[in-house]
């Protein structure tokens, strides 16, 4: 029984080869997808189609989130659980108030940022399909991968490996999942 | 990317015009500036004139030591810019020439026109002279009139020798490419940064904070120090979309330079804001009289009813001058997009100047000891003096702008700066 398919893999020798597949891959509309390659290509984000990353949106409502939790804290604790005069200020005051909540503000939005940022990329990933294949190993140090995943609306076997050949890919395999 | 093809520009280039007009401007505006003196007096159009010189010699301040920082930290993707920062630093020798009247209005007469404590007979408020006031004899070895001439004169030659020192060896370079240029940068930038620190602090205490000698701050530096980056990088920014706009910088800039530029204006702004209310938090919360009578005098008449600087304050100062711009420029496209990075930059230009003004203006006062209200004819004159002052500085970078060229062509960054990325 043959194993599910994780989609299809293609080895690309050249930075511009894979960048321009890329932008193959991309015109064609597929969105589940990856390129591996042994060091940052930049201009690749572009290449793929990659939108901007949402962590900052992420990172931002932490914030925001930090801010009130800092003023709710102050404003709770020394103005209606345990109403006490401190050094003739009143009850409550966002000044006093605002050290306590940009140090949360800025905690939150910290632990927003890495959480965000886990959870958009998925990690911790301790297993992935590419990783059963063979020559996975040289796209870390002189080899680049295209990787067209089955889940993809527009995955076709027959097709999405025509569609790697004419992008010049060569060595185009099945990955099992 | 594609190759720089900017050289030196011949002369009656457009800029040759442009920096005509802006010399014309310049001169209306001290003009409008010198006829206050018929409708507002000398004391009034001085302050004034004060508050339009600092903010221009604030932002050529910022200018140097942005210059200052590229070269200490080896900066890349500045590089292609760093030339129209060098050729705006020209302006310090005419900020010194502007700045010389109030010098001059110092050491004549009664010397109190604009600073009260250099007449040690100058009538407080209560009925005391300066010099039986405790507070200035405490601080008289450091607020005296040859201390302060001598640092003013000590600090525009520390600017100006700075600025030609960093320009001439970063033109030299465009000539024969040697490297070494690039170190004698590195280590003028060295001696440079801790000296235009400390000038600056100086500067910022003898002519603005001075104008209330009882006043304490250990902030005060600083919070011209972040005013000054804050106003140079949106000079650098409206200089940046000028040039990309007229073809000049297409192909040298891309959108990863108006970024990178953004998020320094996102950090300064919380830099300033942190400053700033970092100095009113700690006065407010020891509440103690010497130091609180400076933030009363700009929220409160003697009779407890509540000035205009009140509102310009929580108005201008605290979402002016900090939330508006920091949520804009929270956002990505907003720092990328060319004309609304250009507006942020023209509000951020026009909300630094209501700040000198909150620093400055308050020292007018009426027969109560009230500060005099922001909003009336008296404000006329700081926008001339600005528009005066800001015209000439404007004259002196366009009259600068063909005699070098566009980016420093042999600088080792210079391809890491082209070719700039996230």
């Amino acid at each position: 029984m043959a194993a599910q398919s994780f989609g299809l893999i293609a080895t690309f020798d050249k930075t511009p080869d894979v960048y321009r597949a890329a932008e193959k891959v991309r015109d064609a509309g597929y969105r589940h997808w990856d390129v591996i390659t042994p060091f940052p290509v930049h201009g690749l984000d572009k290449a793929m189609g990659l939108k901007r990353s949402i962590v900052p949106r992420i990172s931002l409502a932490g914030g925001i989130t930090g801010l009130v939790t800092g003023m709710t804290l102050v404003w709770w604790t020394g103005a209606v659980e345990n109403p006490l005069i401190v050094g003739g200020k009143p009850m409550f005051s966002p000044i006093f108030a605002f050290p306590v909540s940009y140090e949360l503000a800025i905690l939150f939005t910290a632990f927003a940022t890495i959480i965000g940022m886990f959870v958009v990329n998925g990690l911790p990933m301790h297993y992935h399909p590419v990783l059963k294949y063979d020559h996975i190993r040289r796209g870390m140090d002189d080899t680049f991968y295209i990787v067209i995943e089955a889940r993809d609306p527009r995955f076709n076997l027959a097709n999405t490996k025509a569609l790697l050949a004419q992008a010049g890919g060569r060595d185009i395999q099945e990955l099992e999942a | 990317m594609s190759t720089p093809t900017a050289t030196a520009l011949p002369a009656g280039s457009p800029t040759a015009s442009a920096a005509g007009r802006a010399l014309v401007i310049g001169i209306a505006g001290i003009v409008l500036t010198a006829l206050g003196l018929f409708v507002s007096g000398a004391q009034v159009v001085a302050i004034s004139w004060l508050v339009g010189v600092t903010y221009w010699t604030a932002i050529a301040i910022g200018m140097l030591l942005l210059v200052l920082i590229h070269h200490i930290v080896d900066a890349s993707w500045s590089a292609a810019v760093r030339r129209q920062w060098e050729l705006w630093l020209g302006s310090f020798k005419w900020l010194a020439l502007l700045f010389a009247p109030l010098v001059i209005v110092s050491l004549l007469g009664s010397h109190d026109l604009v600073w009260p404590w250099m007449n040690l007979a100058h009538e407080l408020h209560g009925g005391h002279t300066v010099g039986a006031d405790p507070l200035y004899l405490k601080k008289e070895g450091f607020l005296s009139l040859p201390m302060f001439v001598g640092s003013t004169a000590g600090f525009f030659a520390l600017w100006i020798w700075l600025s030609a020192r960093l320009r001439r060896a970063s033109v030299a370079q465009d000539a024969d490419g040697d490297v070494k240029w690039t170190s004698i940068n590195r280590k003028t930038a060295a001696l440079g940064l801790p000296l235009t620190a400390l000038s600056l602090t100086f500067a910022a205490i003898f002519w603005v904070k001075s104008l209330e000698y009882h006043w304490f701050s250990t902030m005060y530096g600083v919070w011209f120090f972040s005013n000054c980056v804050r106003g140079a990088l949106s000079i650098g920014v409206l200089i940046m979309v000028w040039l990309y706009r007229r073809g000049d910088y297409q192909g040298v800039l891309n959108t990863n330079h108006f970024h990178s530029i953004g998020q320094l204006m996102l950090a300064f702004t919380v830099f300033w804001a942190y400053v700033t209310f970092s100095q009113y938090f700690l006065i407010w919360n020891a509440n103690v009289p010497e130091e609180t009578f400076w933030y009363n005098l700009r929220e409160v008449n003697a009779d407890g009813t509540p000035n205009q600087w009140k509102y310009v304050g929580i108005v201008v100062i605290l979402f002016g001058h900090f939330v508006v711009p920091f949520c804009l420029l929270l956002s990505y496209r907003y720092k990328v997009t060319q004309h609304i990075i250009r507006r942020i930059a023209l509000w951020i230009l026009a909300v630094i100047f209501f700040d000198i003004c909150y620093n400055v203006l308050p020292a007018l006062k009426d027969a109560h000891g009230n500060a005099l209200p922001l909003f009336s004819i008296n404000l006329l004159w700081s926008i001339t003096a600005v528009v005066g002052v800001g015209g000439v500085c404007v004259w002196s970078y366009l009259r600068n702008f063909p005699t070098a060229k566009l980016i420093p062509i042999r600088d080792p960054r210079i391809i890491e700066s082209l070719t700039h990325h996230e």
